[in-house]
C-alpha cells in the first residue's frame, strides 16, 4: 500500500523533474554549439599556391574572432573539403555541407570560375554566401539572390598597367589569358581598355591549362614587340609564360601578370626573371584599413609567412560575416543576406560594401612591383611606397 | 630566320617530348601495358628535385645520375611485387597489368601530395638564353632536349648493339619466340619496368627546370607521354622519336600562327587523325616507305 501510494506520487514527480531538465539542458546545449562555416577550398590542384592564402585567412579570420568571443556567444568553426581546384568537385561538396553536415553558414570558394558553378547550388538553397575570392561580375546579376562579393571586381585587375605605361611613353600592347571566368573577364576589360587609351593593340591571344609550353606564344610576342606584356593569369601559367618570355630573349618595357606574383611561390619558382614584374592587389600590408596591423601580426604568427591579398579577402569575409551576424543577432539567411546588401563594415582590405546585386562596388586595386626580391606599391601614386622601376629587364 | 626559330623550338619541345614518352613506349614494347603511372613517376621525381636543389643549393643535374640508378631499383621491386605476379594469370594479365598501374599512379600522386604540398614549382637553373645570329636558344631546353635525345641514343644503341638489348628488343617483338630461343621474358620484363621507370625520372629531373610541377600534373604527362607514343606506333622506339619532333615543330608553328588555344589541341588532333589515317603510327609507316 505504502509502496503504491509511493509509486503513484512520486513516479510522476519524477518524470516531471526528468521533463524539466531535458527542456532546460536542451536549449542550453544548443547555445554552446559552436556555428560553422562551410566552405570548400582547392588545396590541390592548378589553384593551390593562390587558395592556401584564402584557406588562411579564413583560419585566421575565425580564430581572432573566436578570441574575442564568438559570434552570438558561440564559438565559430570551419568546415572544408579540398575541391582539387574542381568546379564539378565543389558543387558536390556544397551539397553535402548544406544538406547533410548542415552547416550554419557558407564561404565562397576560391576562385570566380569555381564560384559560378555554386551559386545556383547556393540560390537553391537560399544561403547566403560571402565570396572572398570570386572577382567576376557574372555571379553578381539579379537571378543570383544570395551571392554576396567578397572582392575587388575583376574588370579593375591590372587596370593601373596602361595608364602608368602610357605616362612612360608606351604605345604596343600584348594582351594574353587563360581559359577561365576570371582571366577572360580580366582580358576583355584590358582589351577595351587598350582602344580607350589609344594605343595599339599588337598580340592577343588565350590558352588552356594544362599548356607545358609556352615557347610559341613568347615567340610571337617577341615578334610583334609590344612595348607592354599583360597577362590576365593564375600561378601556375604566370611562371610558365615568364620563363618562355626569357627564354625567347625578349624583355618587353612593361610585364605585368595577373595572379602569381604576389606569391613567394612565384620568386623561387622564377630567381631573378621575377624583378621587376608588376602585378594586382587589392590589399597592401601599408594600408591603413580597419584591423590590418593586428591582423598582418596575427597572421605571420600563425602560419609564418607574409599575407596576401587572398588572405586579406578571407580574412575580411569573415569580419563581415561577424558583424552581420552580431547586429542581426541570429542565423537568419534572409535577414543577413539583406544586413549585408545595406550596410557597410570596415574591413582590412577596406570598405566592404556591396550594390543590390551582390556586387562589391568600395574596394580598390593597386599595383606592386617586385623590386630586388620585394614587393613594393607602385601605384596609384597616392599610395605608393616606391616609384616603377622601369624597363623590365627579364634577368 | 622566323622559320628557322620555330623550328628549332619545336626541335626542343620535341627533345622534352622524347624524355616524356620513351619510358613509357619501353613498357609498353615489352610488357604490352599502357604504364599510368609513368606522369606520377615523372613529377615526383621533378617534386623531389625541386625539394633537394631548394635545400642543398646544388645544381639539379647533380641527381640525375643517382635518380636514374636508384629508380632502377625502385622499378625493378615494384615489377616483381606488384606486376610480376599477374604474367601467369593469362590473357587477363594486361589489363589487370593496366589496373595496377592506374591503382599505383594515385598512390605515388598522394604520396607526392604529403610530402611535397601541391602546390606548382619549377627551377630557377638554367635560365641562360644564348643569342645566335638573331635565333635565341635556352640553356634550360637545349639541356633537357640534348639529354633527352642522348639517353634515347643510348637507349636505341643498347637496344640494337648489345646482348641484353637484343634480347629485350626480340622480347618486345614477339614474346612467343622470344621463349623459344631461350630469353628470360620475366628477367627482361623486369629490365623494361626498371628502366622505363628510370627513363620517366629522369625525365622528371630535368623537366622541373623546363615547366612547373605539382603533383597533380601526374595525369596529363601520361597522356601526353601515351600521345607521342600512339603517334608513333606503339612499341616502337624509332618512331616515338619521331613523332616527338613532329609534335613538337606542329605544336611550335601552330602556337605561333594560330595561338595557345590552337597549340593545346594540335596533339589530340594529330592522335585523332593517325588513329584513323594510320594506326600504325609514324615509325611504322616512314619504315615502309
Amino acid at each position: 500500500m505504502t509502496q503504491a501510494i509511493f509509486d503513484r506520487a512520486l513516479r510522476p514527480l519524477a518524470l516531471a523533474s526528468l521533463a524539466a531538465l531535458l527542456l532546460c539542458a536542451t536549449p542550453a546545449k544548443a547555445e554552446e554549439r559552436p556555428i560553422v562555416i562551410g566552405g570548400s577550398v582547392s588545396i590541390t590542384g592548378a589553384l593551390a599556391v593562390d587558395a592556401a592564402y584564402h584557406l588562411h585567412g579564413l583560419q585566421q579570420g575565425i580564430e581572432d574572432a573566436n578570441a574575442q568571443g564568438g559570434w552570438l556567444g558561440r564559438k565559430i568553426e570551419l568546415k572544408y573539403y579540398d575541391d582539387k581546384s574542381d568546379a564539378g568537385t565543389a558543387v558536390r561538396l556544397y551539397t553535402k555541407l548544406i544538406t547533410e553536415d548542415n552547416v550554419d553558414l557558407v564561404i565562397g570558394p576560391y576562385s570566380s570560375g569555381i564560384t559560378q558553378a555554386v551559386a545556383p547550388l547556393i540560390n537553391k538553397y537560399e544561403k547566403v554566401m560571402i565570396e572572398p575570392e570570386a572577382s567576376v561580375p557574372d555571379i553578381y546579376v539579379p537571378g543570383n539572390l544570395w551571392n554576396v562579393q567578397g572582392i575587388a571586381p575583376s574588370l579593375g585587375y591590372l587596370e593601373g598597367v596602361l595608364p602608368l605605361a602610357k605616362s612612360h611613353g608606351a604605345k604596343t600592347v600584348a594582351v594574353l589569358a587563360l581559359k577561365s571566368a576570371f582571366s577572360l573577364a580580366c582580358d576583355k576589360a584590358r582589351l577595351e581598355q587598350v582602344k580607350a587609351l589609344d594605343m595599339s593593340l599588337v598580340y592577343d591571344t588565350t590558352y588552356a591549362l594544362p599548356q607545358p609550353d609556352f615557347s610559341s606564344l613568347a615567340l610571337a610576342i617577341k615578334n610583334a614587340q609590344p612595348d607592354v606584356v599583360v597577362v590576365c593569369s593564375y600561378y601556375p601559367d604566370a611562371v610558365g609564360i615568364a620563363q618562355a618570355l626569357q627564354r625567347a630573349g625578349y624583355a618587353p618595357k612593361f610585364f605585368a601578370e595577373a595572379i602569381g606574383p604576389a606569391e613567394d611561390e612565384f620568386t623561387k619558382a622564377l630567381g631573378p626573371i621575377a624583378n621587376r614584374i608588376i602585378s594586382n592587389t587589392s590589399w597592401w600590408a601599408s594600408l591603413k584599413t580597419a584591423g590590418n596591423a593586428a591582423f598582418i601580426a596575427h597572421y605571420k604568427a600563425t602560419f609564418h609567412q607574409d599575407p596576401d591579398y587572398h588572405a586579406a579577402s578571407g580574412y575580411g569575409a569573415i569580419q563581415a560575416l561577424g558583424a552581420a551576424l552580431n547586429a542581426v543577432k541570429a542565423i537568419d539567411q534572409a535577414k543577413l543576406h539583406d544586413w549585408l546588401l545595406h550596410n557597410e563594415v570596415q574591413t582590412v582590405q577596406g570598405t566592404f560594401a556591396n550594390d543590390p546585386n551582390g556586387a562589391a562596388r568600395k574596394f580598390n586595386q593597386y599595383l606592386f612591383q617586385i623590386q630586388d626580391g620585394t614587393r613594393k606599391l607602385i601605384w596609384p601614386l597616392a599610395d605608393a611606397e616606391a616609384p616603377a622601376q622601369i624597363p623590365y629587364t627579364g634577368q | 630566320m622566323l622559320v628557322l626559330q620555330i623550328l628549332i623550338n619545336g626541335l626542343l619541345l620535341g627533345g622534352m617530348y622524347i624524355l616524356l614518352a620513351q619510358g613509357l613506349n619501353l613498357v609498353f614494347g615489352v610488357m604490352g601495358v599502357v604504364n599510368l603511372a609513368h606522369g606520377a613517376i615523372i613529377t615526383v621525381a621533378g617534386l623531389f628535385t625541386f625539394w633537394f636543389a631548394t635545400h642543398t643549393q646544388l645544381n639539379p643535374l647533380v641527381l640525375l645520375p643517382v635518380v636514374f640508378v636508384a629508380m632502377l631499383a625502385i622499378g625493378a621491386l615494384l615489377q616483381r611485387s606488384l606486376l610480376e605476379p599477374l604474367a601467369g594469370v593469362g590473357r587477363k594479365s594486361e589489363l589487370l597489368s593496366l589496373m595496377i598501374t592506374f591503382g599505383l599512379s594515385y598512390v605515388l600522386v598522394e604520396i607526392g601530395l604529403d610530402v611535397f604540398g601541391s602546390q606548382y614549382v619549377s627551377l630557377p637553373n638554367l635560365q641562360t638564353t644564348w643569342s645566335l645570329g638573331g635565333l635565341t636558344i635556352n640553356e634550360a631546353l637545349v639541356a633537357a632536349g640534348v639529354l633527352g635525345a642522348a639517353i634515347s641514343g643510348a637507349l636505341q644503341i643498347w637496344l640494337q648493339h648489345t646482348d641484353s638489348g637484343k634480347c629485350l628488343l626480340a622480347t618486345s617483338q614477339n614474346r612467343i619466340g622470344a621463349v623459344a630461343c631461350g630469353i628470360d621474358v620475366s628477367r627482361m620484363r623486369c629490365i623494361a619496368f626498371a628502366i622505363g621507370s628510370s627513363l620517366a625520372a629522369a625525365a622528371g629531373v630535368l623537366i622541373i627546370m623546363v615547366i612547373p610541377l605539382a603533383a597533380q600534373t601526374a595525369d596529363s604527362l601520361t597522356i601526353l607521354a601515351f600521345v607521342v607514343v600512339a603517334l608513333g606506333g606503339l612499341g616502337d622506339y624509332r618512331g616515338a622519336v619521331l613523332a616527338a619532333f613532329v609534335l613538337g615543330i606542329a605544336q611550335s608553328a601552330v602556337g605561333y600562327y594560330g595561338g595557345g588555344d590552337a597549340e593545346s589541341v594540335v596533339p589530340y588532333l594529330l592522335f585523332i587523325l593517325f588513329m584513323i589515317l594510320r594506326p600504325q603510327g609514324l615509325g611504322r609507316a616512314a619504315q615502309a616507305q
